[in-house]
């Protein structure tokens, strides 16, 4: 299901390797109906798959081959919360990055034709930074810069303007989970190659860019000698804190677990105003390391969602992780690969 | 390495053209009567001997000067950039352009080892800054190389009084909206203009 929204692993295995053994390739296809106040396609069939020999993925959206794959993105929403999500709250910035990338990348097209942009051209600086090494011109990855500075601004500002507007949302959802602190997040602009920054949100996507094309001239003799690009928005932070304190190195596995699943529900939160439809809430095993309290509290904010949440798909290893006062959820077991209901039908 | 081995040699350098094809085209000719085979040779070598670039624009030409910045009814304060020569044909065969070309000669790519000093800018800078020409009109190709290429260009123009500007992109004459790609609405719908 994860796979119909990102077109790739959510584990982040490549295509070939999802491939069952011994055979060509792998097809997906899927059903969606969205409720929703905003106009949204009454219903859609989205169909992807991967063929091993050739090694293409080809997706179809209503029976029709998008242009772009990226055009597919999204087709039908969801968000996946898997164990090792705890990570994206006690390890590096690279996961949040990511986390901030897939957000608003499947929700705003400014924002994904920005990144694909940024990625490819820092790509050229870096190949560039690494041939002027071995004596080209510095003008070969100076060249690059007002292309960085340009896209780079588009992710600074639509992360920034992301932090604010779903901030109040995050201290809302942790305490409603039972955080006694309050939970708070900060965008950190990796824009000196020392020291990270502030976004300051009223500053204008042509003035970041101006503050991000300084910092790559400033920072490029150092560059040359790193052989990579030190400033700019693949360097940036996504900073929780809990209280005031980093929770990455101040909170438990429970608090780190929750702020992960709060961001996860930021992220259907977001989803549900860009693209109009309620995404599927996939959760693996989510109870692990907390309390039955919290578990219940998890599952309340989960059912009182509204508008925001559509289905939810909860997988636990055991019956007895989810709390037997919960009613409403249907319950189905899967053995084998085969799911069957509580009555035994498959 | 014997001939038809050199021959289908060569013709595997030629872009899109893989060993199997280089080899059908070898047999196809050697098929032929050898006059063919005479006349193709010659034409190669005369492309090789007389086609250069212009002295002005770097168009490819016979001549010294090629004959669209010869044309006396063509504007030379209009210059129009293009990443290659063969994309002259593409707007001339538009009809539409009045003014003279600059060819870049390819775009930026450190990747396939391509850096500025591989490209014409210089050579356009100075033509600029020889004096009269009043717009330099970027037409890389909308590809990340493209526009890093233009973005280049342009920060390179920046100094002179004159209007640098870069060709739109958007929705194809005869498109359907509904078939067009995202990327391709986003960007028409962000360069959009008033209608009068």
């Amino acid at each position: 299901m994860a796979y119909l929204h990102l077109l790739r692993s959510v584990r982040g295995a490549r295509d070939a390797d999802v491939v069952r053994f011994g055979e060509a390739g792998w097809h997906i296809r899927g059903e969606a109906s969205f409720g929703g106040i905003v106009p949204a396609p009454a219903a859609r069939v989205v169909a992807l798959g991967f063929e091993r020999g050739s090694r293409r993925k080809r997706v179809t959206v209503a029976g029709a081959i998008p242009r772009r794959l990226s055009d597919a993105l999204g087709a039908v929403p969801s968000v996946t919360f898997a164990p090792v999500d705890a990570e994206m709250v006690r390890g590096g910035p690279a996961a949040r990055r990511r986390y901030l990338d897939v957000t608003l990348a499947t929700t705003s097209r400014r924002y994904l034709t920005a990144l694909q942009a940024y990625r490819g051209g820092l790509l050229q600086r870096n190949t560039a930074l690494r041939s002027l090494a071995r004596g080209a011109g510095e003008a070969a990855a100076a060249a690059w810069e007002p292309l960085l500075a340009e896209s780079g601004a588009v992710l600074w500002a639509e992360r920034a303007a992301w932090v604010v507007r779903w901030g109040p949302e995050l201290a809302r959802i942790s305490a409603a989970i039972g955080e006694r602190g309050v939970v708070e997040m900060r965008h950190a602009m990796r824009y000196s190659a020392a020291s990270d920054g502030v976004c300051d949100e009223a500053a204008s996507p042509a003035e970041l860019a101006g503050v991000l094309a300084a910092a790559l001239e400033a920072g490029r003799a150092g560059d040359v000698r790193h052989g990579a690009t030190r400033v700019g928005p693949h360097r940036d932070d996504l900073i929780l804190t809990l209280g005031g304190r980093d929770m990455r190195t101040y909170g438990s596995a429970g608090q780190q677990r929750t702020a992960a699943i709060a961001l996860r529900i930021l992220e259907a939160g977001t989803l549900r105003l860009g693209t109009g439809a309620a995404p599927v809430l996939l959760f693996d095993d989510p109870f692990a390391e907390l309390d039955e309290g919290r578990a219940r509290a998890i599952l309340d904010v989960l059912g009182g969602g509204g508008d925001t949440v559509g289905q939810v798909i909860l997988a636990v290893p055991r019956a007895a992780d989810i709390p037997l006062g919960l009613t409403r959820l249907e319950r189905c077991a899967i053995a084998d690969g085969v799911v069957r209901g509580e009555d035994g039908d498959s | 390495m014997s001939a038809i081995d050199e021959l289908s040699a060569e013709f595997a350098k030629l872009p899109g053209i893989g060993r199997k094809t280089a080899l059908r085209l070898t047999y196809y000719l050697l098929k032929r009567p050898p006059e063919q085979g005479r006349r193709l040779a010659a034409a190669l070598v005369t492309v090789a001997d007389r086609v250069r670039t212009c002295e002005q624009c770097y168009n490819l030409t016979e001549d010294p000067v090629c004959s669209i910045c010869r044309d006396g009814r063509r504007e030379p304060s209009l210059i129009c950039a293009v990443e290659e020569a063969a994309d002259i044909g593409a707007i001339e065969r538009a009809g539409e352009f009045r003014g003279v070309y600059h060819v870049l000669g390819g775009r930026l790519s450190p990747l396939d080892g391509v850096g500025p000093d591989d490209l014409t800018v210089s050579q356009l800078v100075a033509r600029v800054a020889a004096g009269a020409v009043r717009e330099v009109i970027l037409a890389t190709n909308p590809s990340l190389e493209g526009e890093a290429t233009a973005l280049y260009v342009q920060r390179q123009l920046a100094g002179y009084p004159l209007t640098v500007s870069r060709i739109a992109r958007g929705i194809p004459v005869g498109g359907d909206l509904e078939y067009a790609d995202g990327v391709t609405i986003a960007q028409a719908l962000s360069a959009r203009r008033e209608m009068r």
